[in-house]
Order: C-alpha cells, then sequence, then structure tokens
C-alpha cells in the first residue's frame, strides 16, 4: 500500500514537471506581454516617484498630495467616485431587480446589451451627447424649461462637479446592472417559496433571507463602480477642463502642459496615489466577492 | 407539542373537489377530486406535465386554482393566503436558506409563529434526532450531501407541527441508492407521527413502496387512486396498465363481448376495458409475470426465440421473439432458468384471469 | 405597478438624452430647422477621413492582436493548466484595478524610444485595456462548453492536436471570440484617455478639438457612434443568443 502511494507520488511529480516546461512555453507569450505592457510601466512609474532629483530615493514627491491643493484634488475624486457609485447601485441595483423579475429572455438579452454599451461609453461621446441635451441650447434643457424648471436659473452649469456626476451616473448604472443581476439570478425561487410555506410574509423574508445573502455581492458592485468613476478621465476631460480638481486631469494637464523639472515626478507620484486609492477599492470588490460566495454549494 | 400518533392538528383531512387549472391554453388539472384521509400518504404519481405538482402547488397555496375547492378539516382553504396555510413543504432540491446553518434552517418556521427560545431549542433538537443529523446542527447546506439537505428539509417542514405535509418530487435530484434509504426514512417517520401526506412523484417504484394509496394522474386528471397492490393488479385504464409496472404489448382480437383472442388463448376482458365491438383488432397489456414458460408440446403454448437473458438477482428476465418478430418480456425465478441460454426455443403461455386491453 | 414606475423612470434617464441629443445633432445652421447638415459638416472637416481611417486601423490591429493572443491562453488554460487559472485570473483584472491615467504614465516613464515613437504602441496598449473583457468572454465561453470530453472525443477519433483545436474548440466558442473582439474593437476606436495623454492623434481625440470649433457637428457623431452601437450590439445579442437561449430553456426543461 504504502509503496504504490510512493510510487503514484513520485510519478504524479514527474508528470507535473514534465508538464510545467511543456506549458509554460506557450503561456510565455501571454506572460511577456502582459509583463512588458503593463506590469514593468506600473513598476517604472512606482520606481520613478520614489526617486528625487538627484536620482535618490525619497517619498519628496507624495509631499504634495498630503495637503493642498493635491489633497483637496484627491478628496474631490473620491467624492464623485462615491457619489456616482451611490447612485449606480442604489438604481441599478432596482432596475436590475425589475429585470430579473419582469423581463422574459429575449429582452433581457437585449437589455444586457444596451447596458454593455451604456456601461462601456464614456469618454467622448458621452460628454458631447450631455452637453447636447443639457447644454443651455439642450432639448432637456428646453424641455424641462417648458414644465417650469430652469435649470440654469441658478448657477448651474454642466461644467462642473454636478454636472460631471450627472453624466457619470449614466454610465455607472447599466455597469451596476451587470455585475448585479448574477447575484440577484441566484435568488432560488425556492427559497422565497420555502419561506412563504414556512409562514413568514414577504418583509421577512427579505431580511432573514435575500439582504444577508445579496449584501457581499452588492457592497463588491458598490467597489467596483468606485474604482470606475475615480479612474475615469475621458469623460472629465471633455467637460470640465480646469473647472473641476479632478486627480485624472490634474495628471492629464501636468503631462501636456509645461513641465518644471520636479513636476514630472509629482505625476508619477500622483499615479502612484491614484493606483493606491483604486487597489483598495478593487480588494474591497475581491473581499466581498470572496463573502458572496461562502455560501454557495461546492 | 406532541407526537401523539392521533394528535388532531397533524392528522387532517385533506379534500380537493373539481379543481381545475388552466395555464394559457394548456390545461393544467381538468377537475381533479381526491380525498387524503387523517394520517394518510397519498401518492400522486404520473409522467411530467400530469398536472401532480400543480396539484400540489395548489394546495400549499403556491398556486392559485382556476375553480374547485380545498378542504382541510373541513375549512376552506382556497382563499388562504399560502403562508397563513401551516403546511409542511419539502421541494426538490435547492430550498434550505444557505445563509444559516441547520438549525437556523429548522428554527426559521418556529421564530415567524414567535416561539420562546427554550422551547424552540428543544424543537429543533428533536427534529434534529428524528431524521438523525444531531450532529449537524451547525453546518451549513453547502457543506451537505444532498440526501443530508433533503432530510433538513423535511425537519424544517415537521418542526412547525404542519396539519398537512407536502412533498414535491422530494428524492428525484438524489442518487439511486440515497433515494430509497431516505424515502423509507420518510415513510417511518410519517407513520409515527401520524402526519396526513401528499407525495408527488414521478417514480412508480417510490410511489408504489411507500403510499398507503397511489393516484395515478394523467394530463390533468386522475386515472385510478388505490392501493398500491389494487393499482397494480387490477389498472383500471390502460395508462395505468402501462405506466405502473412494465407491460407486453401484443396484438390481439376481441372474440365475442367479454373476451379476447390473443397469443392463440382465449381470455376474458377486464371489465375496465374500454367498450370494443366484437371482432376489432387491439394491443393486449400482459405483464411479465403473466408468462409462463410450457412445454413444446403444449398446445396453448406459443414458440419462440430467446434472444435477451438479464440475469435481476432473484428473477432473470427473458427476452422473446415471437410470431411475426415481436418481442415480448417476462420475468422467471432465475433458478428455472439456469439450463436456458440465448438462441433456445421455448414456448410460453398467458396465465391471467382476464387482460386489459387498449385500442391497436 | 412598480415595473411601470421603474420603465417610466428608466426611458427617462436613458432614452430621454439620447433622444435629445439625437434632435440636437439634428438642428441646422444657426440653430435653426433641422437637417443632415451637422452630419455633413463633420465629413468635410479636415482630417476627417485621415483620422477615421486611422483609428479604424489601429482598432482592427488591437481587436486582432487580442485575439491572436487570449484565444490560444484561454484555450490552454482550460486544456491543462487550472492552475494558473487565478493567476491569469487575476492579471487579468489589473487593468480595471490601474487606472488608465496611471497606465499612461508608467508607458512614457518605461518604454524605449522605439516604440513610443511609434503609433503602433497604442495597438498593445489597447490590448492590455480590454483584457478584463476579452478574457471574461473567451472564460465564459470555454466554461461553458465540456472542453475536455469534446478534446477527448476529437482526439479518440484520431485528430491531431491542430486540428482539433481548430475544428472543434474554435467553433464552439465561436460567441465568445466574437464577443471579445467586438469588444476590443469598440474599446480601441473610442479610446481617449492613453491615446490623449500620449500625445497621439487618433480620430476621439481629433474630435475633441473639433468640437470646440464646432460642437453641432462634434455632437452629430457621437450620437451616430453611439446609437449606432447599440444598435450593433443588440443585433448581434439577438443573434447570439437565439442559439443559447434555446440550448439553456431545453437544459431547463429537462431538468426541471
Amino acid at each position: 500500500m504504502e509503496k504504490e502511494a510512493v510510487a503514484t507520488r513520485s510519478e504524479g511529480t514527474a508528470r507535473h514537471s514534465f508538464s510545467i516546461s511543456k506549458i509554460t512555453f506557450p503561456l510565455l507569450p501571454f506572460f511577456t506581454f502582459v509583463g512588458f505592457f503593463l506590469l514593468w510601466p506600473i513598476l517604472a512609474v512606482t520606481i520613478r516617484s520614489l526617486k528625487g532629483n538627484k536620482n535618490e530615493w525619497t517619498l519628496e514627491n507624495y509631499r504634495p498630495l498630503i495637503h493642498g491643493s493635491y489633497f483637496h484634488a484627491f478628496l474631490v475624486s473620491i467624492k464623485l467616485a462615491s457619489i456616482t457609485a451611490l447612485i449606480g447601485a442604489l438604481l441599478g441595483g432596482l432596475f436590475a431587480y425589475v429585470i430579473v423579475n419582469s423581463a422574459g429572455p429575449k429582452l433581457t438579452s437585449v437589455l444586457d446589451s444596451i447596458s454593455a454599451v451604456f456601461a462601456n461609453s464614456g469618454g467622448v461621446p458621452l460628454a458631447f451627447m450631455f452637453i447636447a441635451a443639457f447644454g443651455t441650447e439642450g432639448l432637456f434643457t428646453k424641455f424641462l424649461k417648458v414644465l417650469g424648471w430652469d435649470i440654469y436659473a441658478g448657477k448651474f452649469t454642466l461644467f462642473s462637479f454636478t454636472g460631471v456626476a450627472i453624466v457619470y451616473s449614466f454610465f455607472q448604472i447599466p455597469l451596476m446592472i451587470l455585475v448585479f443581476k448574477p447575484a440577484l439570478k441566484g435568488l432560488r425561487k425556492e427559497w422565497s417559496e420555502a419561506s412563504t410555506n414556512l409562514g413568514a410574509s414577504p418583509i421577512t423574508y427579505w431580511r432573514r433571507v435575500v439582504i444577508p445573502i445579496l449584501t457581499p455581492s452588492f457592497l463588491g458592485a458598490f467597489f467596483l463602480l468606485f474604482a470606475g468613476g475615480f479612474s475615469a478621465y475621458a469623460t472629465a476631460r471633455a467637460m470640465t477642463v480646469g473647472t473641476v480638481p479632478l486627480v485624472p486631469i490634474i495628471i492629464g494637464t501636468l503631462v501636456d502642459g509645461n513641465v518644471i523639472s520636479n513636476q514630472a515626478n509629482l505625476g508619477d507620484a500622483l499615479a502612484v496615489g491614484m493606483i493606491i486609492v483604486a487597489a483598495i477599492a478593487m480588494s474591497g470588490y475581491l473581499f466581498a466577492q470572496r463573502r458572496a460566495n461562502r455560501w454557495r454549494s461546492a | 407539542m406532541s407526537n401523539d400518533k392521533n394528535s388532531s392538528r397533524v392528522s387532517s383531512k385533506l379534500e380537493l373537489s373539481n379543481i381545475t387549472r388552466k395555464f394559457g391554453s394548456v390545461t393544467a388539472l381538468a377537475g381533479l377530486n381526491l380525498t387524503v384521509e387523517p394520517g394518510e400518504l397519498v401518492a400522486l404519481l404520473g409522467p411530467s406535465g400530469c398536472g401532480k405538482t400543480t396539484a400540489l402547488r395548489i394546495v400549499a397555496g403556491l398556486e392559485s386554482a382556476d375553480s374547485g375547492s380545498l378542504f382541510v378539516n373541513g375549512v376552506s382553504y382556497l382563499d388562504k393566503p399560502a403562508n397563513e396555510r401551516d403546511m409542511g413543504m419539502v421541494f426538490q432540491s435547492y430550498s434550505l436558506f444557505p445563509n444559516m446553518t441547520v438549525s437556523q434552517n429548522i428554527e426559521y418556521g418556529l421564530q415567524v409563529r414567535k416561539i420562546e427560545s427554550t422551547k424552540r431549542r428543544k424543537i429543533i433538537n428533536e427534529k434534529l434526532e428524528l431524521v438523525a443529523l444531531g450532529e449537524k446542527a451547525n453546518s451549513y447546506p453547502h457543506q451537505l450531501s444532498g440526501g443530508q439537505q433533503q432530510r433538513v428539509a423535511l425537519a424544517r417542514a415537521l418542526a412547525i407541527e404542519p396539519t398537512v405535509l407536502l412533498l414535491d418530487e422530494p428524492l428525484s435530484a438524489l442518487d439511486a441508492q440515497v433515494r430509497s434509504q431516505i424515502r423509507e426514512e420518510i415513510r417511518r417517520i410519517q407513520l409515527s407521527l401520524g402526519i396526513t401526506t401528499l407525495f408527488v412523484t414521478h417514480d412508480q417504484e417510490e410511489a408504489m413502496s411507500i403510499a398507503d394509496r397511489v393516484g395515478v394522474m394523467s394530463h390533468g386528471k386522475l386515472e385510478q387512486i388505490d392501493r398500491p397492490i389494487s393499482i397494480y393488479n387490477n389498472p383500471a385504464t390502460p395508462f395505468v396498465a402501462s405506466f405502473v409496472g412494465q407491460a407486453n404489448k401484443i396484438p390481439a382480437q376481441v372474440t365475442d363481448r367479454g373476451n379476447v383472442k390473443v397469443l392463440g388463448q382465449k381470455i376474458q376482458l377486464s371489465k375496465h376495458s374500454i367498450d370494443i365491438a366484437d371482432g376489432r383488432s387491439v394491443t393486449a397489456l400482459i405483464r411479465p409475470e403473466s408468462l409462463h414458460i410450457v412445454s413444446e408440446s403444449d398446445p396453448e403454448g406459443t414458440a419462440g426465440q430467446v434472444v435477451i437473458k438479464s440475469f435481476l438477482g432473484p428473477l432473470t428476465k427473458l427476452g422473446i421473439t415471437i410470431e411475426g418478430g415481436l418481442l415480448v418480456h417476462l420475468n422467471v425465478p432465475s433458478t428455472e432458468v439456469r439450463k436456458i441460454e440465448i438462441g433456445d426455443r421455448i414456448s410460453i403461455m398467458i396465465v391471467a384471469e382476464e387482460v386489459m386491453v387498449e385500442s391497436a | 405597478m412598480t415595473i411601470f414606475v421603474v420603465s417610466v423612470l428608466a426611458i427617462l434617464i436613458f432614452v430621454l438624452p439620447l433622444v435629445a441629443a439625437s434632435e440636437f445633432s439634428f438642428r441646422g445652421a444657426k440653430g435653426m430647422g433641422h437637417s443632415f447638415t451637422n452630419y455633413i459638416w463633420l465629413i468635410h472637416q479636415d482630417g476627417f477621413s485621415e483620422h477615421i481611417l486611422t483609428s479604424l486601423q489601429l482598432a482592427v490591429l488591437s481587436g486582432l492582436l487580442n485575439l491572436i493572443l487570449m484565444v490560444p491562453t484561454a484555450v490552454l488554460l482550460h486544456l491543462k493548466l487550472a492552475k494558473w487559472r487565478s493567476l491569469v485570473e487575476f492579471i487579468c483584472i489589473l487593468p480595471l484595478i490601474i487606472p488608465v491615467v496611471s497606465l499612461a504614465i508608467g508607458a512614457q516613464v518605461s518604454m524605449p524610444k522605439f516604440i513610443q515613437n511609434s503609433q503602433y504602441e497604442l495597438v498593445c496598449f489597447f490590448v492590455i485595456i480590454a483584457l478584463p473583457f476579452t478574457y471574461r468572454a473567451l472564460d465564459a465561453a470555454l466554461s461553458s462548453i465540456d472542453i475536455k470530453t469534446l478534446v477527448e472525443a476529437s482526439r479518440s477519433l484520431g485528430a491531431s492536436w491542430p486540428a482539433t483545436i481548430v475544428r472543434v474548440i474554435i467553433p464552439s466558442i465561436k460567441g465568445g471570440i466574437t464577443s471579445a473582439l467586438f469588444l476590443s474593437f469598440a474599446l480601441a476606436i473610442g479610446e481617449f484617455t492613453i491615446t490623449s495623454l500620449l500625445h497621439w492623434d487618433t480620430f476621439p481625440t481629433w474630435a475633441v478639438v473639433a468640437a470646440q470649433q464646432n460642437i453641432l457637428g462634434a455632437i452629430a457623431l457621437s450620437v451616430f457612434s453611439f446609437v449606432g452601437a447599440v444598435l450593433l450590439m443588440v443585433l448581434i445579442a439577438l443573434f447570439s443568443n437565439r442559439k443559447r437561449s434555446k440550448t439553456n430553456s431545453k437544459l431547463e426543461e429537462v431538468a426541471a
């Protein structure tokens, strides 16, 4: 018995090492490509952010980030990301719930693809569209004026924090639908029927079964939306240059504009700062995902 | 909380009258009449689509009926909301709440009824013992096997002391071996508690082995409801005869009113057979155990050649091709069949008092 | 009742802005009347065709490169290398975590001169940015077929490895490949961030500049591309899902 076990184990290892060499080679293109075009740039910018004017190791470049206008920019970016993620999570969650419970299969797939387009829209077209709709000459603006609400009566301008937040919500909501729908679909009909059968009201069912089960997925989705809202560049760029202090935009101006000698490294520090914030959000997402799956059948 | 066999709460009388239900253009139930006596286990048996699950769900309140009436102990239940019916239901699978332990699952119905905690503890432990899962009290559903999950589902349904126990194909998702084990457990528990039970299944062995009475359904109607042995020996319709147990379909001809000629023998027609004019061709349904091997010289015998021999343990199933190339099966005690091999020629004969036929 | 309210809300939020923008795009000169003027204007602008061509070229190349890189990788992972799957999955999530802005800065710092001087560095970065989506599409498609059984069946019938891959596996994941291709193409065509930060000039970056002269024209284009993308996606979804949903519903029937 023991001899057998030893024999199969060494056989296994032998096969194992043979496989590794045979297989890693085909995976080499992938790892090389990703290593060169993704990992190396990130590493490079991190290293350069830690170097001072005379090429020494230093944290000097990070100093401006923790107070003053750059810190403020981080706060504004985080605030924008949080608010739009929240709007996206709540409204998107609601829409997702309705779709899962009421839409037939064909309608669902159509809505899925529309959501995919909207979720990945971003950038310039989206900004233009909103300028068209909500700008001073926009149709929507006129429509609201007819209803008695002149949105430009006050200080409102599309090229502001609020404007950007509205536009961001436009892609946060569909993204939420895409990300959260699977979790909703995982709610089995048998659970609600069993709960009813055992005498509980729908509210009890929600309180004791649905909310505990959905909360991790919901939070995870929120973090994902946050990361997206924080890192977005193109839309804000098309709408706000200079008017709203967002970190991605500041990096952009540093790159575009006049580069004073140590400003290059400041850009690096800002870039790494962004990575850190986004990474924290994503680890929140990954942690929540793991919690969401802990009750899944093996 | 007593386990008294005749505790009136769980030994309820269930009466369905003329229940109809349509889904769009599909008729799921066409006037179902069914009474389940206190403490009885009735199995609803039939192929998928026959309406058995719909009937069960109407009793549970998860579906509504278009017309008809439903009485539990003389009280009309059709308009009662599903969560006020006090019935325990076991679903086919996946019905345990995944975010709760076994104990918490069982406790769910008790908390809804605001039963205080020491009493709840007691009931949970009793039920866990009943299904022999005491050591799994703090496990989560995903840590249990399919069979264990269904036992927990049963415990959870019984914890609330339901008036009626409803089982919707509870064993269909389980492995074959586990299936027979658990169905016996279900029957044992049901008998010890004296709880009125409605059990839906498409597996005839399951239904026949544990039910007090079996109701065979087809196309939204109850074809026959009787004790298992009567269903088997005296099927009321051709559908029942061919759905329950096996039946050879052999061409035959009605001779004079009341008799049919099949395999050269003249046998009385079953009184449940459809009324057919003399001389008409029909199909006779003959059970494998009604076919016996006779000597080749017997004038009443039909000659055939053995093409299949399947050893089933105490019985061996033989497949014989007879006149016209028809393949018929017979079950013979294995000891009697030792000398018979594939290719041998043997003679068979029908031994039955009456025979059921259906139109050709 | 809730459905009605929610649908109205959804339409208000999503359809109206599109409609409003569309209306805007059809406005005539000086904001009078409606016509195709804006669409025509855009086409007549200097640089329209060359920039569109550039973007198209880059998009096609990145789509192809994406497939060439990821299809073999994904197939290999599903065939033999479950071990590496979680690592690769994590790597493919990275582009979602790492802000594109930061990647752009990183690119500036790290890429050797000869690469930085070529427009085609964009192709490589587009591939990276699309990685989460392409990998997910391919992974999902490969997970939905029983690849091990298919391969064993094919091999036992005498087919070689290349033949098995080309004639059995690839056709089975056609849906995933199409999704991946479309996603990376769409992403590349609309990509603005890394293009602008690396100082390249593609259609999106050109459009932003052009917009500053005639906002109407740029809007016309945006609307057009947006609506076009939605229609295309819907068509693809309707066509590819017809087969899959039939199979799925059959499976559900059997399981019920």
